[in-house]
């Protein structure tokens, strides 16, 4: 696997930061999560902590170096935190239990799988546009999806941060899975909060993280959200990740020279005449062998 | 045309360290030998002679090898030498053991220790009556502490049957010929001719070569173990698969054998390979099982086959 990768949250103009992100990797799989502790309920940052942490604990367990069922442990995983919410919840005798959204991307082959539940988002970004991005558990998606706004209306609409699926809520969170999706080299995968994608267009960011070094781009970008955010700016958190290889059908067949050594030339050319995958007659040679090493075997077996 | 027959070398023929006695056999692929070592002790010598390749005429000694003959010919040598190879590295009382491999006229020999004896094949032909439950569980499990060595080597014999299996003059059996022999675990072998022998080969043999594992050989030993009781192969896996016409032993040999027993034969002689024995070790247990004298039943034969049946099928649920 190769990539670059850069994370990073500010809490904005509020007084705590309830975001939480992580990436981890093995070395066949990465696993980057966003997860935005739910304002206006308790302990928002515990659920999205609890949720993160989850994931990290799955993945460190499960990834051997991959992860046999991607799907299987993005759904099981993100179950477990929903659940493990609700025991923190419970333990704590709290009125209403903590909630989180949750956005979680494993890669592996080359491919990229991805789940989510409420509203922060992940963007593919390809050749400096947006190539899909997730739909949000809203309100006011389900509006617009009914054509009763438009997504200026939906920017500015009173009701744009409720959320009708989470984990850790009194409901089963609605988890909502991407296909096998295949990635080129060049490729970002990018995870954010509604803080960072609620206050910028979307060709904004498509055209920052475009950009081949993330570790300045993610920052600017970043400042640019905070500023747009004004005062009461929210929360903002983004994890992305540059991808540099491409998927291929089988990639086994490939061939890796990294391992060589300098002094060393690979050559192959098939014999003139035949195909010597095609022969079948032994020669001389091949029979002495055959026979030397039974004789070895004899001697070395009997007693 | 018919084949014509290879020629044998002649009595008293010096090859390598041996002088050749007589010949003990003569197959379609090979000649065996008894003959004696430099000490004066016995061992037979198998000589690779394929009789569609190579001819000896009488009073020859090097065979003739036709130059478009040749390639075949090295290509069975290559048989020829898996056998060596599997066989080399088996050192078991119940295996045959090579003492040498070596080359001369145009060929190889391999040689192998000489037991005094019969096959298995031999001695039921002529000794039917002896051929009692006691004598059937005692060789077979004997002759399967053999073939659990051969499969602990990863290693599967392929061709078991009863002319496969030497009987010494105290009866206790001797695997033989490993011409079909292959190693299991090496992939990189070239998939050579399969060689089986119909009546005794399992079905996998025929069809689903990948499938092939120690359940093939122990269909194999089931089948074995019917022969001796019906005196005759039975009916071929390839044609069961079409249509199963094989009497279960279990109805044709019933109250002469213990049902633990029959039942034993049919379950190695399933089909499917996933219901037969897994393991050598499986079928041996099955074999060394304390059980009682058959009874002869008074019933009528409608009932009894029937009973027969109803018993069977509550065994299988509890298996």
């Amino acid at each position: 696997m190769k990539f670059t990768i850069y994370q990073e949250s500010r809490p904005g103009k509020r007084p705590n930061n309830e975001d939480r992100l992580a990436y981890c990797y093995s070395r066949e799989a990465l696993l980057m999560i966003v997860a935005d502790g739910m304002g206006g309920h308790y302990y928002g940052e515990v659920a999205a902590q609890i949720a993160v942490q989850t994931l990290i604990e799955t993945f460190q367990r499960e990834a051997k170096p991959e992860i046999a069922d991607p799907f299987l442990f993005l759904q099981k995983s993100m179950s477990n935190a929903h659940h493990a919410i609700l025991d923190f919840s419970s333990d704590h005798r709290l009125n209403d239990s903590p909630r989180t959204t949750c956005v979680a991307c494993l890669i592996q082959d080359n491919i990229a799988y991805w789940a989510h539940t409420g509203d922060s988002r992940l963007y593919l970004l390809r050749d400096g546009r947006v190539h899909f991005h997730t739909r949000d558990h809203s309100r006011v998606q389900l509006l617009m999806d009914q054509g009763v706004i438009n997504a200026a209306q939906a920017a500015v609409h009173p009701e744009r941060n409720k959320i009708y699926s989470c984990l850790g809520g009194p409901q089963q969170p609605e988890i909502e899975f991407s296909r096998k999706t295949p990635l080129e080299a060049g490729d970002v995968v990018a995870l954010c909060t509604d803080g960072v994608w609620g206050v910028l267009p979307e060709e904004m960011l498509a055209t920052a993280l475009k950009s081949a070094n993330l570790i300045q781009a993610v920052p600017m970008l970043l400042a640019q959200a905070e500023l747009r955010g004004g005062p009461h700016a929210d929360n903002l958190s983004i994890v992305a990740a540059r991808w540099e290889d491409s998927y291929v059908e089988h990639p086994s067949t490939a061939i890796s020279t990294q391992t060589m050594s300098r002094d060393t030339i690979t050559t192959k050319l098939d014999e003139f005449g035949r195909n010597p995958a095609y022969k079948s007659e032994l020669s001389e040679d091949e029979i002495e062998r055959a026979i030397e090493e039974i004789r070895a075997t004899i001697q070395k077996y009997s007693k | 045309m018919a084949q014509q027959a290879n020629h044998a070398l002649p009595a008293g023929f010096q090859l390598d360290d041996y002088r050749i006695e007589r010949q003990l056999s003569l197959g379609g692929f090979s000649i065996v030998y008894l003959a004696r070592d430099g000490a004066g002790k016995s061992v037979a010598i198998k000589e690779y002679l394929p009789n569609s390749l190579a001819l000896r005429g009488e009073g020859a000694i090097q065979p003739v090898i036709s130059s478009e003959h040749l390639a075949a010919f090295r290509y069975g040598m290559k048989c020829f030498f898996e056998e060596g190879r599997a066989l080399a590295r088996l050192s078991h009382p119940n295996v045959i053991r090579v003492l040498n491999f070596f080359r001369a006229n145009d060929t190889v020999y391999m040689v192998m220790e000489y037991e005094h004896g019969r096959t298995l094949q031999e001695f039921i032909q002529k000794n039917r009556q002896a051929v009692t439950e006691n004598f059937l569980r005692n060789v077979f499990t004997k002759m399967l502490n053999g073939l659990r060595e051969v499969h602990s080597h990863k290693l599967l014999h392929l061709d078991l049957k009863p002319s496969n299996i030497y009987m010494r003059n105290d009866y206790t059996p001797v695997l033989i010929d490993f011409g079909a022999a292959r190693q299991t675990l090496a992939s990189d072998t070239p998939m050579l001719k399969p060689m089986y022998t119909p009546g005794f080969a399992s079905p996998e043999h025929y069809a689903q070569r990948e499938l092939l594992g120690p359940w093939s050989d122990i269909y194999s030993v089931g089948a074995s173990m019917y022969a001796c009781l019906a005196g005759a192969a039975p009916q071929a896996a390839d044609t069961r698969m079409e249509k199963d016409q094989l009497m279960p032993a279990m109805v044709r040999w019933e109250g002469q054998y213990s049902d633990q027993l029959l039942e034993t034969i049919d379950w190695c002689l399933c089909l499917n390979h996933l219901y037969r024995p897994q393991s050598v070790f499986a079928l041996q247990k099955a074999l060394t099982e304390q059980v009682s004298a058959p009874q002869q039943r008074e019933e009528r034969w409608l009932d009894k086959t029937f009973g027969k049946f109803l018993s069977r099928f509550k065994k299988i649920g509890n298996r």
